[in-house]
């Protein structure tokens, strides 16, 4: 069996990493390059970059970013933030990224999802879920889009259901009440969603402390566990949670260590 | 061994499909001499030749027969010596055919590509899986086995036949399969070692220096 992945997640505000509270932004971290260089050093499995500014010819910029991100990210790396068609999916794909997160479009139109399967195949799909505790809908959460801002009719576990039956390659799942909360996933919302679905789903929102990662996989059933607040300040944080999930008995990725000559690799750089 | 003064021109095969752009980046961490060839007149003067691969086998066979990629691979490859690594569904079109498609492969290496099958396992097989050495090889000298390298597939070599005799590294998923393989100058991994972190990048590193 695969093992289980440590992501770290980038919100990106043009260039810039910034860290969310509660899907609103707190303050900017730095560079978007820098973070993936200290990331690519620290046995991270896969990265995520979401693109989370208000901008609305945000592309462009993104897509310069996603192509610097793709040259010195030797792991998976996953792109999203306003992907309203496979076009701009096919965008992303060419420009370095290995699969495309969807959300608010994908809750809007759900033809989408196919749109991009279609295309790219599932392994390309990540549907991202962002829930609220709401006692109305039959799994106790409802689905909300636009960062949090506006509430869908849709029950979270039907919406993951139907999302993996259109063709998802994986879920990720977040939940407005714990997003950078620091008091670990919501587990209730994340056990729901994987008993729900065959496929993996990754756990998002509200780590606080490392030992949130294993509660995250041991407890919530999610096969991936993401981060992307206690990623930033302190060091080693990828490889101490790494150690962290070993030690808890967790299937993870070993940290090899190899001393590798890249005379051309990219250099950290302002942006 | 490269060195500054003469490193290898390393000519990345497209045909077409997948995300090449991922290859690239990350053997331009070695080399500033890299080409994309996009027909096979463009393989000519090789020292390298890299074949990824994402997408579907009978398109990616169509694509490389039409681009002439097939003679010109041949030709360097099999009667040049030039050094290859098939990447993915790279490591699929080295075999006689694939059972994903109709197509046939380049059918270097007898056999062929299954779709994985066993109880409970979701497919494609995606994500850091661990694979073991059952044999020293070129390739993988550098490398403490057993590892993870990142898999994202849905069809496999199994592990038997020739390809099961070559297997420098397999894997476990459903059923055995083989990682990677080597035969003279052929070198091929189902994984993804520009995904792979920094195992992937010391099997590349690796490969541009044999």
């Amino acid at each position: 069996m695969p093992k289980h992945r440590l992501i770290a997640t980038l919100l990106i505000d043009s260039g810039n990493v910034v860290q969310t509270r509660l899907f609103k932004r707190t303050n900017m971290v730095g560079s978007a390059f820098t973070a993936v260089d200290f990331f690519n050093g620290w046995t991270v499995d896969e990265i995520i970059a979401l693109e989370i500014s208000s901008n609305s010819d945000f592309l462009p910029r993104m897509q310069e970013i996603v192509a610097e991100l793709s040259r010195r990210c030797f792991v998976p790396l996953s792109v999203g933030g306003k992907i309203t068609s496979a076009e701009m999916a096919a965008r992303y794909l060419r420009t370095g990224a290995d699969k495309v997160v969807v959300n608010t479009a994908a809750s809007d139109r759900s033809e989408l999802m196919s749109e991009i399967t279609d295309r790219f195949g599932r392994q390309c799909l990540v549907v991202s879920i962002d829930g609220r505790p709401d006692p109305a809908m039959p799994s106790g959460y409802r689905v909300v889009v636009d960062n949090a801002r506006r509430h869908t009719e849709r029950d979270v576990v039907a919406w993951a259901q139907e999302a993996a039956t259109r063709g998802a390659g994986e879920l990720m799942v977040n939940s407005t009440t714990h997003d950078g909360n620091k008091q670990g996933y919501d587990l209730e919302l994340i056990r729901k969603v994987s008993a729900a679905v065959s496929i993996p789903v990754i756990a998002m929102g509200g780590v606080g402390q490392l030992s949130d990662f294993i509660d995250g996989i041991s407890v919530g059933g999610a096969d991936a566990v993401a981060a992307g607040n206690i990623f930033h300040y302190f060091e080693h944080s990828t490889k101490k949670a790494k150690e962290t999930m070993a030690a808890a008995g967790l299937p993870v990725r070993s940290i090899g260590f190899y001393k590798v000559n890249m005379p051309r690799r990219p250099k950290y750089r302002p942006f | 061994m490269m060195t500054a003064a003469s490193p290898p021109s390393v000519v990345v095969v497209d045909y077409g499909l997948a995300n090449i752009q991922s290859v690239v980046n990350a053997l331009e961490c070695f080399t500033p001499n890299i080409r994309i060839a996009e027909t096979g007149d463009d393989l000519a003067g090789a020292a390298r030749i890299v074949l990824p691969g994402v997408g579907h086998f009978d398109v990616g066979m169509k694509g490389l027969r039409e681009r002439g990629h097939v003679t010109a691979l041949e030709a360097q490859v099999l009667d040049a010596g030039v050094p290859l690594l098939g990447i993915c569904l790279g490591l699929q079109f080295l075999f006689e055919g694939s059972d994903e498609g109709v197509e046939p492969g380049l059918g270097w290496i007898s056999g062929r590509i299954k779709r994985i099958e066993g109880n409970s396992v979701k497919v494609p097989h995606m994500g850091w899986s661990e694979v073991t050495c059952p044999r020293p090889s070129r390739l993988f000298a550098e490398i403490k086995a057993p590892i993870e390298f990142y898999f994202v597939h849905s069809f496999c070599a199994p592990n038997s036949g020739e390809a099961a005799s070559l297997a420098s590294a397999t894997c476990a998923y459903g059923t055995e399969f083989v990682a990677a393989f080597e035969r003279g100058n052929i070198f091929a991994t189902q994984f993804h070692p520009e995904k792979s972190q920094l195992a992937g990048m010391k099997l590349l590193e690796t490969f541009l220096s044999i």
